[in-house]
């Protein structure tokens, strides 16, 4: 070994500045890590011997301590002068070796994470290629298996009732990511168990409609903060319909019963507004649906200022509220299955009410739900809840699929959170059956 | 990949959303560097995915959110030339200078989706040159201060005066005992040339700090 690798050294370490630790230098000069371990040693050593250089360095100790008697392997990363001492406290010292080299004495540990994070980072597939540690059965899995492994995930997951149609754009929820920007999209689908873990998610149900259903966008009537795009329209897991209606009652009742009065009211109000013949329907559902609207705007505005602060992303927000109407193609094969509620009379309510009128159709509808989580802070999501609507569009019954939503909230904040999502519901609604306003974009800034 | 150009408020904003980030954490990090305050009060957070430190203390934070609020329409408008934080001797004369200079290119479209992590890339390094610009500055005298100065172009500040951008956080214009710093070393630290933003960071210290 040339002597070449001292004056390298000295290089980064006194002109650069910078902070040599092993596997940095082992990544930048392509030798193996005890190799570069041995080098800093040698150079620490010389250094110290030639002149009393202003060198830090810091070890790594691995070793058996007894710790208030039990007996535990620890590694640690010791600044010099506490190497001694730290040794001293070992029962027995497996290694002991020269962990980085700088020029500043470190206040805290920090730094050497970032100084490896760079280095790492650009060597990802062959970090390990200068490493100590083997295993002959770590073999990355080839690209042909990643592709069957992630198709196998998913498709457990998504009730597979659909039509034909429906079924070619089954795989995974990566499709429907194409919409979402595109880090947000990888926040997305990461997220996606964790929506699993939802009450909400359980019921609605995904859709695997390409971008083009896309493309007649409700006006957004809640801006979507970035952030709520980690929950976003990736709800994951969408058992069978029929499971989800079984699941729908037990679940139900579990989530808190908040204000079962103007529920039931307004479950009576809407069988009262189906029954009646469709015009007059329609009449008081455009009076109740454009009160609705202007009670949505306001709630809206309110919503932003509530909203966290982050990082705003060059792409700008797209695709926040999407109403997907795929009515016609679901109209063989879905049955209408219920949103979900609170009330397990509602459901039965529903279910004959859906079979009355043959007109009504469901569809999958993204929508925003505000709720304070444990910690207080007002977290908004976004999920597909499915709505009843008629086939005309015209007539929806903003009110129905309102009541069912369940808040997974705390009791105080669900009441204020169900009034606003059951706003939210209507305002979406409605503006997915008119064509998509433009200014829509430019609303929430 | 939507193409983003100057003109586009959006654009603006973001890249001054972005600096002032940094610059948030990076005078969190001078602070505990240089020992401006006790290292208790600072906390390991992560940001760029690494390690920084900041600091717990409300009113500490307050402010340095108050002052880059109060920069941040600047950096929008490609106003502000250079942000430094000063820190200040017993007898507020400046010891350490760390200038921030930074320019954005005025007329540029951007379409890379790579460009967010280059760019956090690059403040990474920024933070990490921080962590170690102990080497090469000597030690501060005790019971320091700091402050923040901003070195706009042209009129800019104008604007400023009348519009009180948060209430009741004036900024005035700095007499010439803390601009001015007496004998200064320059110590360069690092520089990052990306897109969106030209960025410089060095160092002017007091030759004599005691």
């Amino acid at each position: 070994m040339d002597e070449l690798y001292l004056d390298n050294i000295d290089e980064y370490v006194n002109d650069q500045d910078k902070i040599v630790t092993y596997k940095w230098l082992s990544l930048t000069l392509g030798v193996h890590v005890n190799t570069a371990k041995q080098m800093l040693f040698h150079y620490l050593d010389h250094r110290r011997k030639e002149s009393s250089a202003q060198l830090h360095a810091t070890y790594l100790v691995s070793g058996k301590c007894v710790d208030n008697g039990q007996a535990s392997h620890k590694v640690s990363v010791i600044k010099e002068d506490k190497l001694e001492d730290f040794k001293s406290k070992m029962s027995l010292i497996v290694s002991v070796h020269v962990y980085s080299v700088q020029k500043a004495l470190l206040k805290d540990s920090g730094p050497l994470y970032s100084v490896d994070y760079d280095a790492v980072k650009d060597n990802m597939k062959n970090c390990s290629k200068y490493s100590a540690i083997r295993c002959a059965g770590a073999v990355p899995v080839s690209s042909v298996e990643q592709t069957r492994a992630i198709q196998r995930a998913p498709s457990p997951e998504p009730e597979s009732k659909r039509s034909a149609v429906n079924g070619s754009a089954h795989p995974a929820p990566k499709p429907s990511t194409k919409p979402q920007k595109g880090i947000m999209g990888m926040f997305a689908s990461k997220t996606s168990s964790k929506n699993q873990d939802d009450g909400k998610d359980v019921k609605s149900e995904q859709k695997e409609e390409a971008p083009v259903d896309d493309a007649p966008k409700s006006k957004p009537a809640v801006k979507a903060n970035p952030m709520m795009n980690f929950f976003g329209s990736q709800a994951a897991k969408k058992p069978e319909k029929t499971v989800k209606q079984e699941e729908a009652p037990p679940s139900s009742s579990s989530v808190e019963q908040k204000r079962p009065q103007p529920e039931e009211e307004e479950q009576q109000q809407q069988q009262a507004a189906v029954v009646k013949p469709k015009p007059k329907d329609t009449q008081k559902e455009s009076r109740s649906k454009t009160k609705r609207v202007e009670e949505s705007d306001s709630e809206d505005d309110k919503m932003d200022k509530k909203k966290r602060r982050r990082i705003k992303k060059p792409v700008s927000d797209s695709s926040d509220e999407d109403v997907i109407p795929d009515s016609p193609q679901q109209m063989e094969t879905r049955e209408p299955s219920p949103s979900p509620k609170k009330e397990i009379k509602a459901v039965s309510h529903s279910r004959q009410r859906d079979a009355e009128m043959k007109t009504r159709k469901r569809r999958r509808v993204l929508k925003s739900r505000t709720f304070l989580d444990e910690e207080g802070c007002m977290v908004t999501e976004k999920g597909y809840e499915s709505e009843s609507y008629s086939e005309t569009e015209d007539d929806f019954q903003a009110a129905k699929p309102a009541p069912k939503h369940p808040v997974p909230a705390k009791r105080p904040a669900s009441k204020p959170d169900e009034k606003k999502s059951q706003k939210k519901n209507s305002a979406n609604a409605n503006k997915g059956s008119k064509q998509a306003s433009i200014m829509g974009f430019f609303q929430k800034k | 990949m939507t193409t983003l150009t100057r003109q586009d408020l959006n654009f603006g904003q973001v890249v001054a959303d972005i600096l002032c980030e940094f610059l948030e954490v990076a005078i969190h990090l001078i602070l505990y560097v240089r020992e401006v305050y006790p290292s208790g009060i600072f906390q390991k957070r992560k940001k760029y995915n690494v390690p920084v430190q900041m600091s717990c203390h409300p009113e500490l934070n307050q402010y340095i959110q108050d002052t880059l609020h109060c920069v941040k329409p600047l950096i929008e408008k490609n106003d502000a030339e250079k942000v430094v934080v000063v820190i200040m001797d017993k007898e507020h004369h400046p010891v350490e200078r760390f200038v921030f200079e930074m320019s954005q290119p005025p007329l540029l479209s951007i379409s890379s989706d790579t460009l967010l992590s280059h760019v956090e890339q690059l403040l990474r390094a920024f933070i990490l040159k921080i962590s170690v610009c102990d080497a090469v500055l000597n030690n501060n005298p005790p019971g320091c201060s700091f402050s923040v100065l901003v070195h706009t172009r042209d009129a800019a500040t104008r604007n400023m005066e009348k519009v009180q951008v948060i209430k009741d956080f004036p900024w005035i214009v700095a007499d010439e005992q803390e601009a001015h710093m007496q004998e200064p070393r320059l110590i360069p630290l690092k520089t990052m040339t990306s897109d969106i933003v030209k960025m410089q960071l060095y160092v002017e210290e007091r030759a004599q700090k005691t």
